[in-house]
């Protein structure tokens, strides 16, 4: 059977054993990886995929299951599987599936790997890092490319194909000189061809010069409460718990301290928030929802006021609200007006956060972590890498005394972010 | 899914290869507030080789399982590692140390297999105890999932093995409204073997539920910690949490050779003489562990690693490649998490080894700190320096337990903290609900008994 026969066939099965709706999924990929350890080049892997996905709603009770197979056998005992798992569930009034929608091919990045440029790219990477920052140890970098093919159909009559391919680079990092080490620090970012040596991307170069000056931290003496300027490749983390709890499990369970503020102011109107998985400004986004929809671009915050929650099929349904039109991610954050050298300046006291370690924040808000890869800031200046030094707040006031935001922003290939400095934090 | 004939392929091998055949099951079942909101289970099965030669490696896996799959892979990786090869020459004469061993160990049940049915049913009657004894919570999420992870090896070195290694974990996450915001707390149950040999009775868990909801009610009602410096107990999950995070990744052999912190301090004291530290293979006081490892994914067979003895930093953890650089014996930390993902440095059962002292003489040593229970997650650093989230602690002043804490972190340089542990609990308890990420997730197990020590605690 090929790729189309396969899910028909998925379909038609459930559909014979009187299942009421159903979607299959089946995605083939193949990836090819490239690994330095250790500040040298060490491992080439190249791995194939399949995955067939299936899920069924029958007298309103529903189950999924998943494969990696295609063969008949192997699709029947699926399907098997997925009926009996829905038999022994629950009925539940909210499950569904996505409505029709129009046919649609999908297609963007290369259909297969330059491995060429992958290994041309990485082992210059490598050189350029011992020779720039000798001090720097790569303890990890990985270039990847990853073909997916994808066909999406439900019982609705859904019916969407999607081809992808797409590069990511990902350094782990750390510094060493005599019996000095520093925190280890990673970013990444994902592009749909690699153009230009790998560290002119995103925040790579700087922060790997960051490394080697963080060889020399000092401890904060004081605890005071000051300013948190955190830098675009650490301000997901916050964010997140805005994320979090806007979306399914949280508004489900009623744990969500948002969950009545729709059209309600809830940071600070300086914050517009977007999730663009299909904005041709974001290389690395998505196609579809998980429900199966066609996924667009959406306004979450607009100027401080929350515009949609994130909530899927079931969740809408369950809270009789509005599904969102896509599944979070792909973040840009508007830009604000003032430069990041601005941020510094106007900060009396307080630090810069490019990495946070910390426990997840409790439903209320309140966090507590580790700055890592972080600076002292005093009197508009950027003093001395910090260690041992502990931040917290609650997230919820964080963004309410969201202080400012810089006008550059740094595009990720799946975000594009900014600078954002944060007023009356914790810093111990 | 045992594949009997894996021995007829080793001609295909040109180079030091690992060829291994792998399934992972996985069943998932989830209640929200009474509804369904998780039904599912996934296999996923294939092959891969991994080949060396001349310090590179290839690696290539495809899900389908049959000969010319087989045999595929294995040419793949080898394309592989000529290609690495063609173009990094500098690693040529490298060769990695011989391992050799056989071993077959199942943990399937001997039981009747339940229906997923019956396993829905089972957390219902849960819920259903939890919704009629505690109608003030606000929320309550139950969940009930079992991995099977099944792999058949082969080794150019002469290694065979088959190993099937379930794990079976119940979770709680309740929540209550305080002051019009959400508290909440979870607990997991489980560990090695299926669903039917970890989960009887579904009233076997409502004494320890009710004493979630004590905690919870205890929780709410809490005190911010007083940030600082402290005197702190941190109770068996907290230890083993610091055992596997602050310690054992620092000291496994591939971030050790990435600079971590431990490269400098071997054969050094890195902690008080009470501390024992050792990562178990699979049995510990004669009991199998919570993830029993006995031949690795490279094929060397899992011995136990002491990484510090009596408060003397020992040895770090190997795979083949890092045994070779530091001229030591693997000892079988190599594990790979799907069949598509090669074998990294992993721990297994990372665990400190008990004391003599009994917890109340513990706490009633403290005059002014915490006794921290229960965990959320938790992060260690190259530097040693750790951050674990805390979700159930209590103040300790002058020598009593006092009032429930909210939710803190503690963070600490774990190689000044193992300095200031004074007293260490005689009994001992395993957690292996968890899974370690670094690349691939993977199942691991982490223990040991309370431990007083001095941390940075976060507060207000």
């Amino acid at each position: 059977m090929d790729k189309n026969e396969v899910v028909d066939y998925c379909l038609d099965s459930l559909k014979k054993r009187g299942v009421d709706k159903s979607t299959c999924c089946l995605t083939v990929s193949e990836k090819k990886e490239l690994n330095v350890e250790n500040d040298a080049m060490a491992l080439l892997r190249t791995t194939f995929n399949t995955s067939l996905g299936i899920s069924a709603i029958k007298n309103h009770k529903k189950a999924s299951t998943s494969i990696n197979k295609t063969d008949k056998n192997s699709i029947d005992e699926a399907v098997d599987t997925v009926i009996e798992l829905t038999k022994g569930s629950k009925p539940d009034d909210a499950y569904d599936i996505s409505d029709k929608q129009p046919k649609r091919l999908f297609s963007k990045g290369c259909d297969s790997a330059d491995l060429d440029i992958m290994y041309r790219s990485l082992d210059e990477f490598v050189d350029y890092v011992k020779s720039t920052y000798p001090q720097v140890k790569l303890e990890a970098a990985i270039v990847d490319f990853n073909h997916i093919n994808s066909i999406y159909k439900n019982t609705n009559g859904v019916d969407f194909q999607i081809s992808d391919g797409i590069y990511s680079f990902s350094p782990v990092f750390l510094s060493k000189e005599g019996d000095k080490t520093t925190s280890f620090n990673y970013t990444g970012f994902s592009t749909l061809k690699i153009e230009k040596p790998l560290y002119k991307y995103a925040m790579v170069d700087s922060l790997l010069r960051e490394s080697v000056e963080q060889l020399n931290t000092r401890s904060l003496d004081e605890k005071f409460v000051g300013k948190l300027i955190v830098t675009p490749d650490c301000i997901e983390t916050f964010l997140g718990f805005i994320i979090n709890d806007i979306s399914d499990g949280k508004m489900i369970t009623g744990n969500s301290i948002y969950k009545d503020k729709l059209n309600e102011l809830i940071t600070n109107p300086k914050l517009t928030l977007y999730s663009k998985p299909v904005s041709d400004e974001i290389e690395d986004g998505y196609f579809l929802t998980d429900d199966g929809y066609m996924a667009e671009n959406s306004t979450i915050l607009d100027k401080g006021i929350l515009k949609t929650h994130l909530l899927g099929i079931y969740g809408a349904n369950k809270l009789g609200k509005k599904r969102a039109v896509n599944d979070g991610g792909a973040y840009v954050i508007g830009s604000g007006s003032k430069s990041y050298s601005d941020l510094i300046k106007d900060t009396e006291k307080g630090i810069l956060l490019s990495r946070f370690s910390g426990g997840n924040p409790s439903n209320n808000g309140d966090f507590s972590g580790v700055a890592k890869n972080s600076y002292f800031i005093e009197n508009g200046k950027i003093k001395y890498p910090i260690t041992e030094t502990m931040v917290s707040g609650n997230i919820k006031d964080m963004f309410e005394n969201l202080d400012d935001i810089s006008n550059e922003r740094v595009n990720y290939g799946h975000g594009i972010l900014p600078w954002i400095s944060f007023k009356g934090i914790t810093i111990s | 899914m045992k594949y009997e004939n894996l021995n007829k392929f080793r001609n295909s091998f040109s180079n030091y290869t690992e060829l291994r055949v792998q399934e992972n099951r996985n069943s998932s079942i989830n209640l929200t507030n009474g509804d369904v909101t998780g039904n599912t289970s996934s296999q996923k099965s294939g092959v891969s080789a991994r080949v060396f030669k001349d310090g590179n490696w290839g690696f290539s896996s495809n899900p389908e399982i049959n000969t010319n799959s087989i045999l595929g892979v294995v040419k793949a990786s080898t394309e592989n590692v000529q290609f690495m090869n063609k173009r990094d020459t500098n690693k040529c004469g490298y060769f990695l140390p011989e391992t050799m061993a056989n071993n077959d160990i199942d943990f399937s049940t001997n039981k009747n297999k339940q229906s997923q049915k019956y396993w829905l049913d089972f957390i219902k009657e849960i819920d259903g105890y939890i919704e009629k004894t505690y109608p003030e919570l606000l929320s309550r999420n139950i969940g009930l999932g079992g991995l099977d992870m099944e792999k058949s090896l082969l080794t150019s070195d002469g290694s065979e093995a088959y190993s099937m290694i379930p794990r079976s974990i119940f979770y709680v996450m309740l929540s209550i409204e305080k002051d019009g915001n959400p508290v909440s707390i979870g607990n997991p149950w489980g560990g090695l073997g299926q669903l039917e040999d970890q989960f009887y009775n579904p009233s076997d868990y409502f004494n320890d539920i009710d004493q979630l909801v004590d905690r919870l009610k205890q929780k709410a009602n809490g005190i911010y910690a007083d940030a600082g410096y402290k005197d702190v107990i941190l109770d068996a999950d907290l230890a083993g949490i610091l055992a596997h995070e602050a310690i054992g990744h620092t000291t496994e052999a591939d971030l050790v050779m990435a600079g971590s912190v431990a490269a400098d301090f071997v054969g050094k004291s890195v902690a008080s003489p009470l501390v024992t530290l050792i990562d178990y293979a699979n049995t510990c006081n004669d009991q199998t562990c919570p993830v029993p490892v006995y031949i690795d994914d490279e094929g060397t067979k899992s011995e136990d690693v002491t990484i510090i003895k009596d408060g003397i930093l020992k040895r770090f953890m190997h795979n083949k490649d890092s045994a070779r650089y530091y001229e030591e014996k693997p000892l079988g930390n190599a594990r790979a998490y799907e069949f598509s993902d090669e074998p990294l440095i992993r721990m297994r059962n990372t665990a400190f080894v008990p004391g003599t002292s009994k917890l109340e003489e513990m706490i009633a040593s403290i005059d002014d700190g915490y006794y921290l229970v229960k965990t959320g997650n938790g992060q260690a650093d190259s530097t040693s320096e750790f951050m674990f989230a805390i979700t159930m602690g209590y103040e300790i002043k002058n020598g009593q337990l006092g009032r429930a804490i909210k939710d803190t972190t503690i963070s600490g340089i774990a190689f000044d903290v193992l300095k200031t542990i004074d007293m260490i609990s005689s009994d001992m308890s395993w957690s292996s609900a968890g899974m370690c990420g670094k690349k691939q997730l993977i199942p691991v197990g982490m223990g040991g008994p309370a431990i007083k020590c001095k941390v940075n605690i976060g507060g207000r």
